[in-house]
């Protein structure tokens, strides 16, 4: 790695006026996994990092309201979401996901606006807070403003996040009577980067699903929303033929990428199944308190 | 006490878990400098320009070398233990994506990566070959001029075919196959390949020079130490005792760290900075060393219709890579055991070694065995399944039995086939009904077995010195990787010395005083050093007994070393050095027809049983349990030896169903861990484990190798597994997902359509 | 532009502090204290064999910028038997012949200390979630399962 030059500000608004809109070689720096995954890779050597460190307090709370939403400092680590007991309460399906969301030590170190803003599809948490709802507060050199976390991804590793722009916090609407899951098909070794991930939450109306949301990643380029399979899936029954009909539609509208966790034929199928399976553990899945 | 077959736990086990354990890795020295490596960019080349000018210009950087100014130092710079094909940067040409073209030489190593990164080469592409059958006949030669090494003796006829890409050819005729072939009931013939894949030790190739007055001092993680000194003394053109080569523990080696790897290049970057030097390999670059060879076997074989082979002929064409290293002694060692442990009449062997615009493959973890046992495994399982015939007692009705000749003619002695089937089937156990599932979910089950003959003729020489106190050393060139090579050989010493094993100190290889052994590979210590340990041991033991008779002690009477000591040389004083040297008897293989009468000191056996759970949906494969056994003789340490098992299958697990270096034009696309995907904790299925009761009985103490022999079955057997849940048979490793789903559709009728 | 900076941090219950430059990382910044029982082997936080705990948390010390420990706690392998005794995890993983070549060890006996802090009485399931970021080529996973569990019930 080659050397440069780190920053410590004390506060978010320090920190992002240290940050440069016109300069790729400057970037905030949190739990710093990924990034210094990038410059040992050599794809990128920046000549300044931002480190959030000592802001990390102010913005890493996480609490659940009375109402059930869950709002996250974006600073929190992975580990302090895991081992929150009234957000895995309210949340099952990121309760579930967390441990086996890479290992324990990227865990204790990276941060949640860090996996939102890195922008690698592969990640865990984008497609949960994207079926879920979430939405994240983005804070700029003159003003905040809220995304939705289904809207935040425009590309592979591309965000709508600016270079001198912070993810501050996430808000994740409450669960209420929903139900969730996320599955995760690795085509190697069981703890390898998913070839697809799958995350989905709805209503069940006894047979009825509605308000079906229902994201596609690892697979696609970037986190997406899977709009056309949840037409489908919206106001039917979950039986075999109304899974199979969504899978297929999952298929026709997402553009599938290849890569050496599987051929673009072969996701398209387990894209075809994944949907299928991730509505049917929702529906299996304990009702949250 | 027996000491020998005590299941101690390692001698050096506390300064593992405390961190404290010595590897080469910790090392570092006053003025150490680092060097990192420049690298092709290109699989086949000319080179036509290095620019080093802005490496070099770089401040903190100490020195900028290129393949010509290793020339100043080393005027024939090229190494191996085949041929001395590779050179140590590259000269007038490249041969592979990742071949060192330069290096960098700074104090700092971030400095030293930043100035390789400044290094410029231009090249003139040529025509590349990557495929092991098509370098057969490509008009793109890797090498123009080849140059047998001559070291070893059962490489002493190599000479390679020059204007091709074969690097050696081995051929085995035995019998008359055309005409049994043609009187046989039926003639099967099937195509099998495997991958190239990675050792990937998890402390990668690293090495550090030192130079001192009139020698130079190599420490280095190596299996090879008595190598390394004769290969580099050999370049520099000194005698061997200027080249000190020290070896502590090694993290891991599978094969990898045999013969010279970085030694050379950091031996040359020593010399002409004048500093110590270190190379440390990057878990990335450990991609473009050393692999498992990738294979393309053809198997045929005639049947009687109640399912005896009558007849087999294999074809293999073994990808060595840019450079021959190890790989035509994989070619002709394992290429002659291609039929399998079988009984057949009328066997054909083809073997070849082919050079390819890869990186170099040699010797992974069973020394081509897998690769071969894939193949005859497979197919022998089809033609069980096609004549209906049970595939263990297939397998019965045709293994080679006690004092049976192999396919080169020496018949078998102390290999328990036989054996290790029948505790296959007892475990799996076979005859019992299996559920095969009726979902989407469905379940099947798969044996294998495999055989392998040792190194020979190899050498190993001992020394066990008995201090005044009566406490032992040993002293030998067999370096402990894992594999408890340090702990067993105590064992030997203090069952000879009758002393505790634990108080055997096992000194660390350091060739100014250790004696000469071949290399600790192929799973021939236990055998050769054993027997070289054994006897030091005894010399020790009756010098000692000389001493007392000297000393007029009584004979026969058990005194003490200690007091032996004190009575001779009235105080505690002195030393006892008892020395052993084994070499095993053996004949080549003839030239022409492949036979020998004793072609191996020893055979090892190993079985796999496998039950797998297939989704037919997906194509994903999970291994709910597998059972591995193995004939390894008369154990020395049965704890350490059962470990050997489940981390030989373990390791083999992750070559059948995901590990794969993905090659894209000549370049590894997964060059990382993060790609290249080895099994974890999640991925380990229960396991059974046993080493059937069995004796060598030219082994030290009944013993015999063993850290090779887990390896052999395990992708057959699951192969044969899938083809009894799902009836689709794979014929390419690994079997991924991906692979496993698109045999499933393609018989259905509805196979998975790819973009055009 | 690169300035190394001056760091105090608390090493293994020692204060400690020493010059460092931002682009290093926690693995070179043990070795300065001849600590070698982290090692940096996959260099992507995938193996674990350069985990060391700050403040009370495993990391990986091979994607931890060095500079991050200031002000922090770092504790490593070589502190479980600082007093000469080994913890109850070595011991088990000796008992249990739970490691072959070695080099990845220290990592999972950092592991299994923290584990067993979070879980005094792991489930198969725990120990292979939480562990399962940590890689052994030798494959000395069922020894290692072995050694936790009699650890967890000697109490660590």
């Amino acid at each position: 790695m080659t050397p440069f030059e780190l920053m410590e500000p004390q506060t978010l608004q320090e920190a992002v006026g240290l940050l440069d809109p016109d300069d790729a070689s400057v970037r905030p720096v949190a739990g710093g996994t990924a990034l210094m995954l990038m410059m040992k890779a050599g794809v990128f050597a920046p000549t300044r990092l931002v480190s959030l460190q000592h802001i990390g307090a102010q913005h890493s709370e996480i609490g659940v309201s009375g109402a059930g939403e869950l709002r996250i400092g974006a600073m929190a680590t992975l580990s302090a979401l895991e081992r929150n007991t009234k957000a895995a309460e309210a949340f099952p399906v990121i309760a579930r996901m967390l441990p086996r969301l890479s290992n324990v030590r990227v865990r204790n170190v990276a941060c949640v606006g860090g996996a939102l803003a890195h922008g690698d599809p592969h990640m865990d948490l984008p497609p949960v807070l994207a079926a879920l709802g979430a939405k994240v507060s983005i804070v700029g050199p003159k003003e905040s403003r809220d995304v939705a976390v289904d809207e935040l991804y425009t590309g592979y590793y591309e965000t709508v996040v600016g270079r001198n722009e912070l993810i501050a916090d996430v808000i994740v609407p409450a669960m209420q009577s929903r139900k969730a899951a996320y599955l995760k098909i690795t085509a190697r070794s069981a703890d390898d980067w998913p070839a697809l991930g799958v995350a989905v939450a709805l209503h069940a109306d006894g047979n009825t699903l509605r308000d079906v949301r229902l994201v596609a990643s690892a697979a696609t380029a970037m986190v997406m929303r899977l709009t056309e399979a949840e037409k489908i899936l919206n106001g039917a029954s979950a039986d075999d033929a109304t899974l199979k009909r969504a899978g297929d539609a999952a298929v026709a509208e997402a553009p599938i990428i290849g890569d050496i966790r599987g051929s673009v034929a072969y996701k398209r199928e387990l894209l075809r199944v994944g949907v299928g399976r991730a509505v049917r553990q929702a529906l299996s899945s304990r009702p949250t308190h | 006490m027996a000491q020998v077959g005590r299941g101690i736990p390692r001698l050096e086990a506390r300064s593992k878990v405390t961190g404290r354990a010595e590897y080469t890795h910790n090392l570092r020295l006053p003025g150490m400098l680092y060097a990192k490596v420049f690298r092709s960019t290109v699989p086949h080349g000319r080179i036509v320009r290095i620019d080093t000018s802005a490496a070099a210009a770089l401040p903190g950087v100490e020195r900028v070398v290129t393949g010509e100014d290793i020339r100043k130092v080393i005027p024939e710079p090229y190494y191996g233990p085949a041929f001395h094909d590779q050179p140590i940067l590259a000269l007038d040409k490249v041969r592979h994506v990742g071949e060192p073209v330069a290096a960098v030489v700074a104090a700092d190593p971030h400095v030293a990566e930043q100035a390789v990164q400044l290094i410029e080469a231009e090249y003139e592409e040529l025509p590349a070959v990557y495929d092991e059958v098509e370098a057969m006949t490509s008009q793109a030669i890797v090498h123009e001029v080849l140059k047998p090494a001559g070291t070893f003796a059962d490489l002493k006829h190599l000479a390679g075919k020059t204007g091709t890409n074969v690097a050696l050819d081995f051929h085995l005729t035995r019998g008359d196959t055309d005409k049994a072939f043609a009187g046989a009931d039926h003639v099967f013939e099937h195509t099998f390949r495997s991958q190239q894949a990675l050792h990937l030790a998890f402390e990668p190739f690293v090495a550090v020079a030192e130079p001192g007055d009139g020698m130079v001092t190599v420490h280095t993680s190596n299996q090879t130490p008595s190598f390394v000194r004769m290969e580099i003394a050999r370049l520099l053109g000194w005698q061997e005792n200027q080249v000190r080569v020290k070896v502590p523990l090694l993290g891991g080696g599978f094969g990898a760290k045999v013969y010279v790897k970085l030694e050379p290049l950091v031996v040359a970057l020593a010399l002409i900075v004048r500093r110590p030097v270190k190379v440390a390999l990057t878990m990335e670059e450990q991609f473009y060393m050393i692999t498992k060879h990738p294979t393309t076997f053809r198997i045929k074989s005639g049947v009687t219709k109640d399912g005896k082979i009558t007849a087999r002929e294999c074809e293999v064409h073994w990808n060595g890579g840019a450079y021959a290293d190890i790989g035509p002694r994989v070619c002709q060692k394992s290429g002659f055991t291609a039929p399998g442990p079988y009984d057949i009449d009328h066997i054909k062997i083809d073997s070849y070694e082919l050079y390819t615009n890869r990186t170099p493959c040699g010797a992974l973890r069973g020394f081509g065995i897998p690769q071969l046992v894939w193949a005859y495994e497979c197919h022998t399982d089809i033609i069980a399944r096609e004549l209906g015939i049970d595939p263990v007692e297939m397998r019965r009705k045709n293994i080679l039995r006690e004092g049976r000749p192999q396919a080169t003619g020496t018949k078998m002695k102390d290999a328990a086939i036989e054996q290790v089937l029948d505790a296959l089937a007892e475990q799996m156990p076979w005859s019992k009904p299996f559920d095969r599932g009726t979902g989407v979910i469905r379940r099947g089950r798969g044996i294998a077995i495999g055989f392998k003959a040792s190194i020979s003729p190899t050498t190993s020489v001992a020394i066990v010195n008995v201090s005044a106190d009566g406490s032992a050393s040993l002293n030998m060139a067999t370096t402990d990787m894992g594999q408890g090579s340090d702990t067993i050989m105590a064992q030997i010493v203090a069952e000879v010395l009758d002393i505790q094993a634990e108080h055997v100190r096992v000194m660390h290889t350091d060739t100014d005083i250790t004696p000469y052994d071949m290399g600790t590979l192929g799973s021939r210590s236990t055998f050769h050093m054993g027997h070289a340990v054994r006897l030091a041991a005894e010399d020790a033991k009756a010098k000692l007994a000389a001493l007392a008779a000297e000393a007029g002690l009584p004979p026969g009477t058990n005194y003490p070393p200690s007091e032996i000591f004190v009575k001779r040389y009235g105080m505690r004083a002195g030393n006892v050095i008892g020395s052993g040297t084994y070499i095993p008897t053996y004949q080549s293989p003839d030239k022409t027809t492949g036979m020998s009468e004793n072609v191996t000191p020893f055979w090892m056996i190993g079985g796999t049983g496998a039950e797998i759970e297939v989704d037919t949906e997906t194509g994903k494969v999970r291994v709910t349990r597998l059972v591995n056994v193995a004939d390894c003789g008369t154990p020395i340490n049965p704890r350490i030896a059962t470990t050997q098992l489940s981390g030989g299958a373990t390791m083999a697990l992750g070559f059948t169903l995901f590990e794969d270096m993905v090659l894209d034009g000549g370049q590894v696309t997964n060059a990382s861990l993060a790609d290249y995907k080895i099994p974890g904790m999640h991925d380990i299925p229960p396991m059974y484990n046993e080493l059937v009761d069995a004796k060598q009985s030219n082994g030290p103490f009944g013993a015999k190798g063993l850290g090779e022999s887990a390896t052999f079955g395990v992708s057959p057997a699951i192969a044969n597994a899938l083809d009894d849940a799902v009836g689709i048979r794979l014929t390419d490793l690994p079997m991924t997902p991906e692979a496993v789903l698109r045999a499933l559709r393609a018989k259905e009728g509805r196979p998975l359509e790819d973009d055009a | 532009m690169s300035v190394a900076r001056t760091i105090h941090f608390t090493l293994n219950g020692r204060k400690v502090s020493t010059e460092i430059e931002p682009h290093h990382n926690l693995v070179e910044l043990l070795q300065r204290f001849d600590l070698f029982g982290a090692r940096e082997s996959c260099g992507q936080g995938l193996c674990g064999c350069c985990t060391a705990v700050v403040d009370g948390q495993p990391v990986s010390g091979c994607l931890y910028f060095a500079v991050m420990v200031d002000g922090k706690s770092v504790t490593t392998v070589e502190a479980f038997d600082a007093d000469g005794a080994l913890s109850k995890v070595q011991q088990a993983f000796i008992d249990h012949g739970a490691f072959q070549c070695g080099f990845c060890t220290p990592g999972f006996v950092l592991m299994t200390h923290q584990l067993l802090q979070d879980k005094p009485n792991p489930s198969d399931d725990d120990i292979r979630d939480y562990l399962s970021g940590n890689l052994c080529r030798c494959a000395a996973y069922p020894e290692i399962i072995a050694a936790v569990k009699a650890a967890a019930r000697a109490g660590r």
